[in-house]
């Protein structure tokens, strides 16, 4: 995997409210190539769809400010772009599909018209073409009857067959980057199993980078190539599915999977629960985010921010324990 | 869990009416028994009727068929004096902690409320009690006195609990308890309610769409389609014995939070979507989707009945 699409460094955006200075993303670095999943988890709150709608500049600005950092996307600088400029990179390089197919639909429009609206803004086609165009596109995210539906309403659609719209319209400029935030959460199990079907397929066939926001681990499992876990503003952790499942270096990470029922548990165990709540972003802690409800704390941890530790296979992790000179848990007196 | 059955549902239907006089049939012909001190779980996809289901087996809709049994004694809710009474005994936890708290009233008012109504206590009892309940769901007694929107989902999901709980009830219908909350407060919430049920012996209806949740919590575990029940079993059972094709393409669509697992299992998608309730199909609800559906099906619905011991499934297809 060679051609990186996005690469995001130390990116910061904040939101400026009458209570003072939310700082909803604070400094956050995350990079996604050609045909790969980038799962990002976390929290409601933690920064993952601020971090999201960034890259396409959809906050609007005011309250939201971009404080600092950097956005690649395929050689288009976003923090810099005009809003005329961002015009042209959504719909071509990037494209969104949202949590809620409802909402992000108009409903007075035929489906088949919106799903060709990008095509028709950034190549010049006829009417004609784009209705044929509109039907394969449908016809491509298996939609029945493509011909009738595309002459329907968003409110004559089901859930998961508005979703199919949603990824036929996000997918119909070939953009290299996807972003889908949270896109089954609305769903029924059975048709996220089949979104999350047509959208590993759409993969295959189109090689797009996906950025896949959600916080439904299950879901990271099936589809996942790389993991970012999320926390107050900050990426905790990055790795492969596979470290990030089996080989977690952060506390938080594993509090997390530790919350999950196992599939083989029965009710006579307590869930491990993470106590407390996520830290107030108004007023973030000066040092690690997740320190209040970490049970390693240390001195350290409340004072100073902790680096990003990598090891040699690219898995990074934020966490003062990682440290050489950390002393042992029997050291700290742990009791895990 | 005991013997005893504290909840009974007697072929219970709801139908509502909608536009154009026609009927939407939520709930159909479900029976079904709650023992005193058991969790039983009821899943099934958005619309499948859990919620009405849920809502008329603790007194909120009126059964527009069917009876309802609390204690061995039939529930007559058209009775102001029984549906009272009942609702003495049965309390909801509902699923959307920001709409299901009045922003107007304080926390100590909400709580208290339901004692008021039921005249239960004197005016510095209550307020103890709220100490207490507060207490119990694991808030600070300060809370009391302030408004709902000063706290975050799930310490709101803990008022809802303690607003259930104030009158001492011993049937909770807790519907979709966690859903709107994040993974790590969920937790939080399933093993508050586990407690309160080992301290307090209550019996709790379970209704969910997270199934790994479900298994967790649950004894047994009821799988709804499209206002009907499919199946009935223990919970370790369900899992290892799926008898009805809709349970077994609803548990292989969970996605498991494990990589090796998630990848390599076996998964049967089911194709298209829910049909209406309003025009429901003939025969077995399912057949549409389901991938053995043979003529007899579309003809005719099948009943519940005991496949093997303490199991029941409504299939025609199951031996």
């Amino acid at each position: 995997m060679a051609d990186r699409v996005l690469t995001i460094e130390d990116l910061q955006v904040s939101f400026d409210t009458y209570a003072g200075e939310v700082q909803a993303v604070r400094g956050v670095s995350l990079h996604v190539d050609a045909g790969e999943v980038l799962a990002v988890v976390g929290e409601s709150g933690c920064g993952k769809s601020v971090t999201a709608q960034t890259i396409m500049k959809l906050n609007p600005m005011p309250p939201a400010r971009i404080k600092g950092g950097r956005i690649d996307l395929a050689g288009h600088d976003i923090v810099s772009a005009s809003e005329r400029e961002m015009q042209h990179i959504r719909g071509r390089e990037v494209a969104m599909i949202f949590q809620d197919p409802m909402t992000c639909m108009n409903p007075t429009t035929q489906v088949g018209w919106q799903v060709v609206e990008s095509v028709r803004l950034h190549n010049k086609i006829s009417k004609k073409d784009a209705k044929e165009e509109a039907v394969n596109q449908l016809t491509r995210v298996n939609i029945p009857n493509p011909r009738e539906r595309a002459r329907q309403y968003p409110h004559q659609f089901s859930g998961g067959m508005r979703q199919r719209a949603m990824i036929a319209m996000a997918l119909s400029c070939k953009p290299k980057l996807l972003i889908a935030d949270e896109p089954t959460t609305a769903l029924d199990v059975t048709i996220q199993a089949q979104i999350m079907d047509l959208l590993s397929e759409m993969k295959r066939e189109t090689n797009t980078a996906i950025i896949l926001i959600t916080h439904d681990l299950g879901v990271v499992a099936g589809i996942a190539d790389r993991v970012a876990v999320m926390y107050a503003g900050k990426v905790v952790e990055t790795g492969t599915t596979r470290q990030i499942f089996y080989e977690n270096r952060h506390p938080y990470t594993r509090a997390l999977l530790g919350s999950l029922p196992q599939t083989d548990s029965s009710k006579r165990e307590p869930l491990t629960s993470i106590p407390g709540t996520p830290p107030d972003l108004l007023n973030p802690p000066k040092g690690c985010g997740f320190a209040a409800r970490c049970k390693h704390c240390m001195q350290i941890c409340r004072e100073e921010l902790p680096p990003e530790f990598m090891t040699e296979d690219g898995h990074k992790a934020c966490c003062w324990l990682l440290h050489p000179d950390c002393p042992s848990a029997e050291e700290r007196g742990d009791r895990s | 869990m005991t013997d005893e059955i504290l909840v009974r549902a007697d072929h219970i239907s709801k139908f509502f009416k909608v536009a154009g006089g026609r009927m939407l049939h939520a709930v159909e012909d479900v029976s079904l028994d709650i023992h005193r001190g058991e969790t039983l779980g009821l899943v099934g996809e958005s619309g499948c009727g859990k919620s009405t289901l849920g809502r008329t087996m603790m007194g909120i809709y009126r059964p527009t068929k069917g009876k309802l049994y609390y204690a061995g004694k039939e529930v007559d809710l058209s009775n102001r004096k029984d549906r009272i009474a009942f609702s003495k005994k049965a309390q909801i936890v509902f699923q959307d902690p920001y709409a299901s708290l009045d922003p107007r009233m304080t926390v100590g008012s909400i709580i208290q409320e339901g004692m008021e109504i039921h005249g239960l206590y004197d005016e510095q009892r209550r307020r103890e009690r709220v100490a207490e309940l507060l207490d119990i769901v694991g808030l600070n007694r300060e809370h009391a006195n302030r408004f709902p929107h000063e706290f975050s989902g799930g310490q709101r999901q803990r008022i809802g609990i303690a607003r259930a709980l104030a009158i001492e009830p011993e049937f909770i219908v807790c519907d979709e308890p966690i859903s709107a909350l994040d993974v790590s407060i969920q937790a939080q919430v399933i093993n508050l309610l586990h407690d309160l049920q080992q301290k307090m012996g209550l019996t709790y209806l379970f209704i969910a769409h997270d199934l790994n949740i479900v298994r967790y919590i649950s004894d047994r575990i009821a799988v709804m389609y499209l206002g009907s029940m499919v199946e009935l079993a223990q919970s370790g059972e369900l899992y290892a014995n799926t008898l009805h094709p809709y349970s077994k393409a609803l548990l292989s669509a969970v996605p498991i939070p494990d990589p090796d697992l998630e990848t390599t299992k076996h998964r049967q998608i089911i194709e298209g979507d829910v049909p209406s309730p309003i025009n429901k199909p003939k025969g077995c609800a399912f057949s549409s989707r389901c991938p053995l559906a043979c003529d007899k099906c579309r003809e005719a619905a099948p009943q519940l009945r005991e496949a093997a011991p303490g199991h029941f499934v409504a299939c025609h297809l199951v031996k």
